[in-house]
């Protein structure tokens, strides 16, 4: 078809406006790793913009021998891989049930789990539940009191309602219980959408920060948002950290940005890999309504 | 047939203890019911126990008598939020912040959901969905130290701009107007990709040819927007806008958190930050407790007010 004058310029001006959103996206990104990279002098002299300046890799040295950025690394590892885990496990124990018609109850269920998406206990009673359970200071308390999304419950039961019935009544009549249907034809049919909760639940853990706060006491156990976030409220923080010799190579400035490409670069690995799934997920949600 | 429920009606009554659908039925449910057992349990504990706490508002906690020991206060704690100039504030903070994140923020993935949509070259379309989208997965900590160094006042990238046009610096992060814009920007700038994956889903389920016939009328670009694009994703834009009704209550804490400082107290501290502060911090819990209870119940009656009004228009939730 061919486009009008107006049309022309319509697109044009479209592929010009969204070229500047995308660049707003990415250049604070583009600006920290640039600080991240440069000499101490140039991020004190604010020379950085976009490319770094005096390339070094002090700033990354100093964070990893002078903070304890590592220990809080494996941390955020082990609270993101276990309490996902844990969070997939449930999430499926739930959703399962749910979509099957049979079910006793289940509308009575689906009912109490949504009221507590509009309706909730709040901060103190919540966190007055797991101190009376014992749990604080433990990851325990990040794990069980989140364990269960109800929103991302709901997206998977969703998707497993959407699995054509043919299917498992083939599969109970050659005999397969509930439990085999779940394992063998339910979950292998579902990837996409379990792909979609695990990057969901996986990102929350990773960036969890607010419960660690809340429930963590020992600094030893910090992951590392809480701990850049110590990092970033006080400078004098880094200075008690860092071996004195080194400040004189590096800024508190580069030492954050390299702190902040260290928590990214996970993320920024597994996203382009799943993000075909959260768009098919996220649009699953949608059609339900 | 009759009108018998299907799974009871289904194939002649046995009469064996062990067969006829009913025991079918339940033989089927006990591995379901196992299963569902954990949930049931981590519903009661963590998300039902909490609400069952909320008489703490009513209550004048203290430790050693627990929940169900401490002495009755009724409405005592509610009287002192409701009389104290701070605690008002606190709570026309967390309306303003809201209200104007949704107002601002609402549009902003409807429009460019349609921009993307109307982008005929695939690669390009698909590389600025990648960008946009990203920011959603980033923490607070991050986007806070991203907006920190944006807007420093030494060395930041806007203020080197502003000093060059201007010859003077402007401290952004702390001026009330300049700090609300950012609060609100960062907040559309995390989440406006991501947020436009729903109508960018109701938008591929409009028929094209009713373009077509648009075009071959003469409608224009803009034209084909208005009367076709947009009624077309209503019944989407009207769930969305009730389910962000029930938010209006809750500035995410962590942002907040992040991007407040002492200089815009006056109108960054917001329910959340409260109640972190002089509830746990301030070990004020029934207090506390009491503003807790009454964001969840307007936050009750914004949803379901929102929810009545949308049936009118036959796109309720429920």
């Amino acid at each position: 078809m061919r486009d009008s004058r107006s049309e022309k310029l319509f697109y044009l001006l479209n592929y010009v406006l969204l070229t500047i959103i995308a660049l707003s996206c990415i250049l604070p990104l583009l600006n920290v790793i640039a600080l991240s990279l440069s000499g101490a002098d140039a991020v004190a002299s604010g020379r950085v913009t976009l490319w770094p300046v005096e390339t070094s890799l002090a700033s990354f040295k100093s964070l990893f021998t002078g903070t304890p950025i590592m220990r809080s690394f494996w941390n955020s590892v082990q609270i993101t891989l276990i309490g996902t885990g844990l969070s997939m496990l449930v999430t499926i124990m739930a959703a399962y049930p749910l979509s099957r018609r049979q079910f006793y109850s289940r509308r009575f269920f689906t009912l109490a789990m949504v009221f507590t998406m509009i309706f909730n206990g709040g901060l103190i009673p919540s966190y007055l539940v797991v101190q009376n359970l014992g749990l604080v200071n433990s990851y325990a308390a990040l794990w069980l009191p989140g364990l269960v999304s109800t929103y991302n419950m709901l997206l998977m039961r969703s998707a497993f309602e959407q699995l054509p019935g043919e299917v498992d009544e083939a599969a109970k009549i050659d005999g397969c219980g509930e439990t085999g249907i779940l394992l063998r034809i339910v979950l292998p049919l579902s990837k996409p959408m379990l792909a979609t909760l695990a990057l969901f639940y996986g990102v929350g853990y990773w960036n969890a920060f607010m419960s660690v706060m809340i429930y963590i006491n020992d600094t030893a156990k910090y992951n590392m948002t809480v701990l850049v976030q110590n990092m970033i409220k006080s400078t004098s923080m880094i200075q008690d950290f860092a071996d004195p010799t080194m400040l004189a190579t590096m800024t508190p400035e580069g030492i954050r940005s390299a702190a902040v490409i260290v928590m990214i670069v996970p993320i920024l690995a597994v996203y382009p890999l799943l993000q075909k799934y959260f768009v098919k997920g996220v649009m699953l949600g949608s059609i339900k309504g | 047939m009759n009108a018998a429920p299907a799974a009871d009606a289904a194939g002649p009554e046995a009469k064996g203890r062990f067969s006829g659908p009913k025991w079918k039925r339940f033989k089927t449910n006990l591995p379901l019911l196992l299963m569902f057992t954990p949930v049931i349990l981590f519903y009661l504990i963590f998300r039902y126990a909490p609400i069952g706490g909320l008489v703490i508002a009513f209550k004048d906690y203290n430790f050693y008598d627990g929940v169900f020991n401490s002495p009755w206060v009724g409405f005592h704690y509610f009287e002192v939020l409701f009389q104290d100039p701070r605690t008002l504030e606190i709570i026309r903070n967390t309306l303003v912040l809201s209200l104007l994140s949704l107002a601002v923020g609402f549009p902003i993935p409807i429009i460019l959901a349609i921009m993307l949509n109307e982008v005929r070259s695939m690669a390009f379309k698909r590389t600025v969905q990648t960008i946009v989208y990203m920011p959603h997965f980033l923490s607070w900590v991050i986007i806070a130290m991203l907006v920190s160094t944006a807007f420093a006042m030494e060395n930041g990238l806007v203020n080197r701009v502003v000093e060059q046009i201007t010859g003077n610096t402007y401290p952004f992060m702390y001026e009330k107007f300049s700090w609300v814009s950012i609060f609100i920007g960062s907040g559309i700038w995390k989440d406006m990709g991501f947020n436009a994956i729903i109508f960018l889903a109701a938008l591929s389920a409009i028929d094209p040819s009713l373009y077509e016939a648009a075009a071959m009328d003469g409608g224009g670009k803009m034209r084909q927007i208005w009367h076709i694009t947009l009624p077309g994703i209503r019944p989407t834009i009207i769930l969305l806008l009730i389910l962000s009704m029930g938010r209006v209550m809750e500035v995410g804490f962590d942002q907040v958190f992040m991007l407040q400082n002492a200089n815009v107290n006056q109108i960054a501290d917001v329910i959340s930050t409260y109640i972190y502060r002089i509830g746990l911090q301030g070990a004020q819990f029934s207090l506390t407790t009491a503003m807790g209870l009454f964001e969840s119940l307007v936050a009750f009656i914004l949803v379901f007010t929102a929810n009545t009004i949308a049936r009118k228009f036959d796109q309720g939730l429920w």
